[in-house]
């Protein structure tokens, strides 16, 4: 379990990782964030780069600042530090319980937001967040930056719509009210979701005003449960309510059984996680009040 | 009903009383050391200038090998030598292997024109660094030819399946089936027959570090030295040398601490073999260290993976008459240790139960999978869960309490003989019963499982399982199941040696491995300690090497503490022998009228008379003319110790006799909550109180249930070697083979009940394997217990959520 030989960078500037991306394109380079996916897949040989950029001395990548009612997260910023920050409780506390069930503390004190968003795992619980919020992501390439929604940045398992030459250097979250509830079903502590579910509802008086929903589990990528958010948007919440939009969120995925869980487990786990978290959201909306 | 001849049991012995230090939970010797990182586990020892060795591994569960090209590699920078499987046969003989038929199944350190698991080491590199090793793997060209994978252990044993080794006409290594009691009289006069097909799942243990082994070959002297950090079976490391065909007498096998066995470093010799090997070839030192994914799928070492047809006899009352087991075992592609495994389900096959028959057919296969060797509880495990499962069946289907159907089967008379033939020494189960109930408040949670699930809907299961530990094997137990054994050896001793400086400072040397986790040197420091009236941290202890060692077996079937008892206790006999008469001389008294008080010999009644063991050890090395002619200098005693209690098992095998005679007790209650939406267990309580004997150290042991508590939550929720139907192992690397953390494992209540063994020095049992052999069958029955309101039992481990969901979706 030992790496093939490759060369190593460590620019301090996002021009300058640009820069080396182009300059080393033909040696299949790769964006180092914080790590705790590439290297294991770079020890096993399944990830093979001849050249890593590692982003650990761009300053400009790290940080956590409000800018208006928008929360905006540098790429690099580590993920214990986004699950401790008062910025990211107050603006966008889905955020803070979802990455507070990435890995164990000792990965999240490497592990970065945008390294983890860039990585796309299909199991993992910030894509769903991201998506759920309606996140904007902030690219770097040879002509500049763009932004991307989330919506569109999660092509696959492992494929995003980052170009070859950019890389991903700020996650942009709008401040949104009501509750909030992050769930997932994980085999022990600190493992992959096998079911994930992001919800945030708002209450206008007895009824919800708005929903998202997303979902880790069920696709080859998280995904944005849309009729469940219309089974709930403007219902009063009852149980009836909530079952019929787990119901929703279901119907019509197709998900990849595996070694932990079929097909058929995964549907009734998003079922009764998508309850949960919604029921969970639901209460901390109406205690806000 | 046959009766049988039994040898008599060895005289009881009378335990001292007032022990000063057996029984104390003084701090580990070992740990400063460790806790230092100061250990010198295999990795530290590596230096530059060593060579690394890297093992290519098949990627199929079964083909036959049509070429190998090693050029590319061989040509690499760095790179000193390839060897491949046909290369190592030339300069290697096969592995030693204790299983039947091995000339039909042959193992050797690399496989030669057939691989046969995934996994399956093929050709091996030395170079530089294992960086460069890894590099050169890559550069091998393999051309396969796949067979048909077999991986179903009951289709392995179908006429027509894919044979896994074509010498041997079948996949069925062993089989046969055994009456121990009148099974037909039991059955025939029982109110009920319970039965039910149990599916115990291969797991293994998972050590810190895995498995490696640094060769040194001088071809000066022709000396192989090869630190290896498993060192069990030492007196066995004979068969090690005839592998590398090198003379026994010119191996050197040196103790390093195991970082972590739980069995699975029983006996490895295939790094000692590879790294000795490639040495040799390159005259350079060689490490081989197996990474995670050599060790999950190549370690030789998976756990049992048996499906059980089981049937118990009972009677309306509640009485246990009798059990016929009908198991198979899947091997995986080699027989190692034979099926031994089920020698230690027999020394204990009736549990804590007086039931008076058993029949036994066990059947192992051979498949496309890593073998199976040692994993704490060697098979005696399965056996308690499988008979904790039928147990309860039996009070479900009678309507019993579970707490009353154990109390009326218990043993209650010892030395008590199990229908097998193995002798049970001692025991009080309800003692270990009532205290287990008391700590574990099974009374509280009975109350509020009712509650919670009629106001809460919530589903609450308290387990209770009552089993045995056997501790301390004979080696019958590896070929009784031959009527002409190949090899019916009779020998497991142990040893220590003791020198007493000339300032009367005590070294003890051991034989057999330096450290798994069961603290060997804190025992022996602790009872030298109780010997010589000393501070158990001032007794040095050191390791010899197998070369010049003394015998010794090794840790193994929870032995290591009292064997080394006895070592001690023997050594010490000579020592203050020699000492009592050197101090008669000293005090001019007679050596009768000397008595050994706090660390001296001082004539009795006068304790000012007295010379202190540094007094005595001065003499004895400096002064020789101070003692009689034949009073030979120094102070240093070895005891070879045997196993205190075996016999012979009869001809007809209907009677195994003694192998496994000092058997423990533990009761655990969990209580654990399914989330029958999803299929998740959690743990809300758990109680296990253990009784093995005399206690030497109570907080150790209290390690020892702790760990293989956690292990046995592992076996019973998460641990386990996936294969597919294509024979991949899908679980082969901690993303997928899931061990539970602290997070998963509850804190324990834990309890001691101490009833000695008459027959062990100081009364000690063994307890080495105890959480793991509870845990699994208690966790299963708690489950089992919060699902039985929906007519729902688990006879599967591990209950993934997978597994829970779907029982919950065909109630049975």
């Amino acid at each position: 379990m030992k790496p093939p030989p490759f060369s190593y960078a460590a620019p301090p500037t996002i021009a300058e990782a640009v820069g080396l991306l182009a300059e080393h394109a033909d040696a299949e380079p790769r964006v180092l964030a914080g790590g705790q996916s590439l290297i294991p897949l770079m020890n096993f040989r399944l990830a093979e780069p001849s050249h890593l950029i590692d982003l650990r001395n761009v300053a400009e990548l790290s940080g956590i600042r409000l800018d208006g009612d928008v929360l905006v997260i540098g790429a690099m910023t580590r993920q214990s530090q986004i699950e401790q920050a008062p910025e990211v409780a107050i603006a966008a506390p889905l955020l803070a319980e979802a990455t507070g069930l990435v890995g164990h503390t000792p990965i999240r004190n490497s592990g970065t937001i945008g390294g983890s968003l860039a990585h796309a795992d299909p199991a993992a619980e910030l894509p769903a967040v991201a998506l759920a919020l309606d996140a904007d992501l902030v690219a770097a390439g040879p002509g500049g930056t763009r932004t991307i929604p989330a919506a569109e940045f999660l092509r696959g398992p492992f494929s995003t719509a980052l170009a070859a030459d950019e890389i991903l250097t700020e996650i942009r979250l709008p401040r949104r009210a009501g509750g909030y509830a992050f769930v997932e079903f994980a085999r022990t502590h600190g493992n992959f979701a096998i079911v994930a579910v992001a919800a945030l509802v708002e209450l206008d008086g007895d009824r919800i005003s708005r929903a998202a929903l997303a979902l880790t589990g069920v696709a080859p990528t998280a995904i944005r449960a849309t009729a469940a958010e219309d089974v709930l948007t403007g219902a009063v919440p009852d149980d009836a309510t909530i079952a019929a939009a787990a119901d929703a969120a279901v119907s019509g995925v197709r998900p990849a059984g595996d070694l932990h869980a079929s097909a058929q487990t995964r549907i009734e786990l998003a079922r009764s996680h998508v309850r949960r978290a919604v029921t969970l959201a639901l209460h901390r909306a109406q205690d806000q009040r | 009903m046959t009766t049988i001849d039994r040898p008599a049991p060895p005289p009881a012995r009378t335990h001292k009383r007032d022990r000063r230090w057996v029984g104390q939970s003084v701090r580990r010797v070992e740990d400063p050391k460790f806790l230092r990182g100061r250990g010198g586990y295999l990795a530290d020892l590596v230096t530059p200038g060593m060579l690394h060795a890297a093992v290519l591994r098949s990627p199929h569960p079964h083909a036959r090998i049509v070429s190998i090209d090693t050029a590319a590699a061989a040509a690499l920078d760095g790179v000193h030598a390839v060897i491949t499987g046909a290369q190592a046969a030339e300069l290697t003989d096969p592995l030693p292997d204790f299983g039947p038929d091995p000339a039909n199944h042959v193992w050797r350190c690399l496989a030669v024109d057939t691989v046969r698991y995934v996994g399956e080491g093929v050709a091996v590199v030395v170079a530089d660094s294992r960086y460069l090793a890894e590099d050169a793997l890559e550069l091998i060209q393999v051309e396969y030819e796949s067979l048909p994978p077999i991986v179903d252990p009951q289709a392995a044993l179908e006429p027509g399946a894919p044979l896994v080794h074509e010498p041997l006409g079948t996949n069925c290594a062993y089989e046969r089936s055994f009456d121990f009691g009148d099974v037909e009289r039991d059955f025939a006069e029982a109110d009920l027959v319970v039965r039910d097909r149990l599916r115990w799942h291969r797991s293994g243990g998972q050590p810190l570090e895995t498995v490696g082994a640094i060769a040194d070959f001088d071809h000066g002297s022709g000396q192989l030295t090869v630190h290896t950090n498993s060192l069990s079976f030492t007196s066995y490391l004979f068969m090690a040398a005839a592998s590398l065909r090198i003379p026994a007498n010119r191996l050197d096998v040196r103790q390093v601490p195991a970082g972590g066995s739980f069995g699975s470093k029983l006996f490895v010799t295939k790094p000692l073999v590879l790294a000795g090997m490639c040495s040799r070839m390159v005259g350079r030192p060689v490490v081989f260290l197996e990474d995670r994914v050599d060790n999950i799928a190549n370690c030789d070492h998976h756990g049992s993976d048996r499906v059980y047809d089981v049937e118990l006899a009972v009677m309306r009352d509640g009485t246990l008459r009798g059990l016929a087991i009908d198991v198979i075992d899947d091997y995986g592609a080699y027989i190692q240790f034979g099926v031994g495994h089920h020698g230690n389900a027999l020394a204990q096959v009736v549990g804590p139960y007086t039931i008076g028959s058993v029949r036994y057919r066990v059947r192992a296969a051979l498949t496309n999978k890593n073998q199976q060797g040692a994993y704490r509880g060697f098979g005696s495990e399965v056996n308690n869960w499988m008979l904790e499962q039928m147990v309860d069946k039996a009070a479900r289907e009678l309507g019993m309490d579970p707490v009353e159907i154990r109390r009326r089967n218990f043993i209650r008379d010892f030395p008590y003989f199990i229908p097998t033939g193995n002798v049970y020494d001692s025991g009080d189960y309800d003692a270990v019963l009532d205290q287990t109930l008391r700590l574990g408040r099974y009374d509280h949670w009975r109350t509020e499982q009712k509650r919670l699930r009629e106001q809460e809907g919530r589903y609450i299961g308290i387990g209770l399982i009552t089993c045995a530990e056997r501790s301390v094997f004979s080696a019958t137990e590896f070929w009784f199941w031959f009527d002409e054994p190949g090899a019916p050896v009779t020998s497991m001793p142990e040893s220590v040696t003791l020198t007493v400086d000339a300032t009367g400072g005590i070294t003890a040397t051991l034989y057999s491995c330096a450290f798994w986790g069961n603290s060997p040197e804190t025992m022996v420091a602790q009872l030298v300690a109780e010997e010589f009236d000393c501070d158990p941290h001032d007794v040095s202890v050191a390791y010899q090497g197998s070369r010049n060692g003394l015998p010794a077996t090794g840790p193994g079937g929870s032995r290591t503490t009292v064997m080394l008892a006895g070592a001690v206790e023997g050594a010490t006999a000579k020592i203050k022998a020699k000492a009592r008469r050197a101090a008669a001389h000293l005090l001019e008294a007679d050596p009768d009228d000397l008595e050994w008080a706090d660390g001296g010999y001082q004539v009795r009644g006068v304790p000012d008379r007295r010379k202190s063991l540094g007094d005595i050890a001065i003499a004895l090395h400096l002064f020789k003319h101070g003692f009689p002619e034949d009073i030979e200098s120094g102070l240093e005693e070895s005891k070879v110790f045997d196993h205190p209690y075996t016999t012979m098992p009869s001809a007809d095998r209907k009677d195994l006799g003694v192998f496994y005679p000092f058997v423990g007790h533990a009761c655990h209650i969990p209580v654990v909550e399914v989330d029958i939406e999803s299929g998740a267990v959690r743990f809300l309580a758990y109680a296990a109180v253990h009784d093995c004997g005399t206690l030497v150290n109570p907080r150790s042991l209290a390690g020892h249930i702790l760990g293989g508590v956690a292990q046995g939550i592992g076996t019973a929720l998460y641990e386990e070697y996936v294969y597919d139907d294509d024979g991949q192992l899908l679980s082969s690397s901690y993303m997928d083979y899931l061990i539970p953390s602290a997070m998963e494992v509850p804190e324990l209540a834990i309890g001691h009940v101490e009833t000695p063994s008459p027959y062990t020095p100081h009364g000690i049992k063994g307890g080495g394997e105890g959480g793991r052999m509870m845990a699994p069958a208690a966790v299963n029955a708690a489950v089992n217990d919060a699902l039985a309101p929906l007519g729902v039992r688990l006879t599967e481990l591990p209950m993934t959520p997978e597994r829970i969901r779907a029982a919950l979706r065909t109630p049975r």
